[in-house]
């Protein structure tokens, strides 16, 4: 079996006396897309937290590609190759589309003392990004943040995502919010990221988003794992949908 | 007749594109100042022509710089999202510790200056430390600075004003605001000073990435973090830049006038926030223009020294100055919801 990607092993997280995470045991191979589901609460976000390097697990270990790590910021995360796509993407709106894209990465010239963001560089990988997730012909990438629509920050998230090649992004509910034309552009990238060698967690409410484009389905209640294995080829909608509210124990397939 | 008339299609183009250029400038932060400060020039030039007096306007570049200095690097750090009001006892503590350390006989003025210079930077690192480590807002760490050291400076001198020159022609005083003519105009080196620092501070923050790293941590600090960018460092280090500059604009003026009163600089860190702001820069952060400052200086300056000019009580000075910021704002605040709204 090819060496997982990320490991994660019996992750404990303490809020206080709310255990939000119960002994979580997670791999992900490589270009692998794992979709995590659960009802609210279930632990998903802090999961993808701590894998994110926003959170810190009070036990457990991480591993990356075999070696154990210590993440303990999302820049340690990002320079591990991991990229979080948040519901509200962290974006500035006051800065352009370029800007947020190259925000902490600048390329820059000119001579060192001097050197200053090499604007017309940015400006043209942007718009070229935005073509591929499908709004570059509208918006020229100097427009501010504040004047997208939810669907178009979203995009924006996503192009930065693939812009830095990432090699494991994680989506937390991307396609909420989202038009029809837009939620399918998310898919669509899903999809091209396996193909591209990305792996992604996909995290989403709606099970049918899921269904479409995963490998695998994870299930999560109340802080545990309770279902790891399930193959959304061979389950149905409403067999997960009975395994998130708990309806039934196990999972059938 | 119908001949020569450019057909309606092509006028509404014609009137399209210029609408859309005149909406585009006015849309810019700094165009409300700009008109401001034309008509503050028009009005004042019309009711008294010695307004533009070569005197006078040497005369009131030579102070405008010194306040302007500040307002430069207050500027960036308010664009970063906090303000530091602690600059004005800073003007006026840093020549005094100079002028102390000087006439002590303890070091060359050179030196003195340098030490000046650093004891302000460290007065600026202890106010960046406690906003961003101890997460106290900058209101209340600026402003418990600005007590200790206006305190400091009036303890150390009794609250009498230090003795400024023992010694002529010495060059530090030469470089900072030695003075000389062009033709009829008494031009005093800080405002060279002044124009190098709005160069600079101007490029690094529309042009390097520093600057994108100063609009990130005022506009989403959780997203600029997120992205790798240490937004605590970027407000530390924009804290010591203020708090060197206002002892630099202090050091400059103490030398110009001959005089390093431990009280001077009161009050001037209101005068720079409203400068600041009245140039378009937002007080929540995340959007700042150095150009915007620049108007916003000659607007607060030209208004003071005009209306003397004019003939209207100076003691009425801060009625105009108070109506300008309400009235700036008024704008900033109706251009900045039309923009969003205008999606």
């Amino acid at each position: 079996m090819a060496e997982d990607l990320v490991r994660m092993e019996r992750i404990n997280k303490f809020f206080g006396r709310v255990q939000a995470l119960d002994g979580v045991n997670f791999s992900l191979a490589r270009q692998e897309i794992v979709g995590l589901l659960g009802d609210n609460g279930a632990g998903k976000s802090t999961l993808i937290k701590v894998l994110s390097g926003a959170l810190q697990a009070t036990s457990g270990d991480i591993f990356m590609r075999g070696q154990k790590v210590d993440m303990r910021s999302t820049s340690d995360a990002i320079a591990l190759g991991i990229e979080t796509i948040y519901q509200d993407s962290a974006l500035v709106t006051q800065l352009s589309i370029a800007r947020n894209l190259f925000l902490g990465r600048e390329p820059i010239k000119g001579p060192p003392i001097f050197s200053r963001m090499d604007t017309l560089l940015m400006e043209r990988v942007a718009g070229d990004l935005l073509k591929r997730v499908g709004i570059g012909k509208t918006i020229p990438a100097s427009t501010p943040i504040s004047s997208l629509s939810g669907g178009e920050r979203q995009a924006v998230a996503i192009a930065r995502a693939m812009h830095f090649d990432s090699e494991l992004i994680i989506l937390d509910e991307p396609t909420n919010n989202l038009g029809v034309a837009e939620t399918h552009g998310v898919l669509q990238f899903v999809r091209n990221a396996r193909d591209s060698g990305h792996s992604c967690i996909f995290i989403a409410h709606n099970i049918h988003h899921v269904f479409q484009v995963v490998d695998r389905i994870v299930v999560m209640r109340r802080g545990r794992v309770v279902a790891d294995d399930i193959d959304p080829k061979t389950t149905s909608v409403a067999d997960v949908e009975n395994v998130i509210t708990g309806d039934i124990a196990g999972v059938a397939h | 007749m119908a001949d020569a008339a450019p057909s309606p299609n092509e006028l509404d183009q014609a009137r399209a594109q210029k609408g859309s250029f005149l909406r585009n400038a006015i849309a810019a932060p700094e165009f409300g100042p700009f008109v401001l400060f034309v008509l503050e020039l028009a009005v004042f030039y019309a009711i008294n022509p010695a307004f533009l007096s070569v005197l006078n306007i040497s005369n009131t570049l030579t102070f405008t710089v010194e306040l302007g200095l500040i307002a430069l690097a207050m500027t960036l750090l308010m664009t970063a999202g906090e303000f530091d009001l602690s600059v004005g006892s800073l003007f006026g503590f840093a020549p005094v510790l100079m002028w102390t350390l000087y006439n002590g006989g303890i070091m060359s003025l050179s030196v003195a200056f340098v030490v000046s210079l650093v004891v302000a930077a460290l007065i600026g690192l202890v106010n960046g430390l406690f906003v961003t480590r101890l997460k106290i807002p900058s209101f209340l760490v600026t402003l418990g600075m600005l007590l200790v050291v206006r305190g400091t400076a009036l303890f150390v001198t009794d609250g009498f004003p230090q003795r400024t020159w023992s010694a002529g022609g010495q060059w530090l005083a030469n470089i900072l605001v030695g003075d000389f003519y062009v033709g009829p105009f008494r031009v005093y080196a800080s405002i060279f000073w002044f124009a190098a620092a709005a160069i600079l501070l101007g490029y690094v923050l529309t042009q390097s990435k520093y600057g994108n790293w100063i609009q990130a941590t005022g506009g989403n600090p959780v997203a600029a973090r997120a992205r790798g960018v240490d937004v605590n460092r970027v407000k530390v280090i924009l804290f010591v830049l203020t708090a060197v500059m206002s002892a630099f604009a202090g050091v400059i003026s103490s030398i110009r006038t001959s005089a390093a009163n431990p009280n001077s600089g009161s009050g001037y860190e209101l005068e720079v926030i409203a400068m600041v702001v009245i140039g378009g820069t937002a007080l929540t952060g995340g959007r700042g223009t150095i150009l915007g400052t620049v108007l916003g200086i000659f607007i607060l300056r030209v208004m003071r020294n005009g209306i003397v000019l004019i003939g209207v009580p100076g003691l009425a000075y801060n009625i105009f100055i108070g109506a300008i910021i309400l009235g700036m704002m008024a704008l900033h605040s109706w251009l900045e919801r039309r923009h969003q709204a205008g999606t």
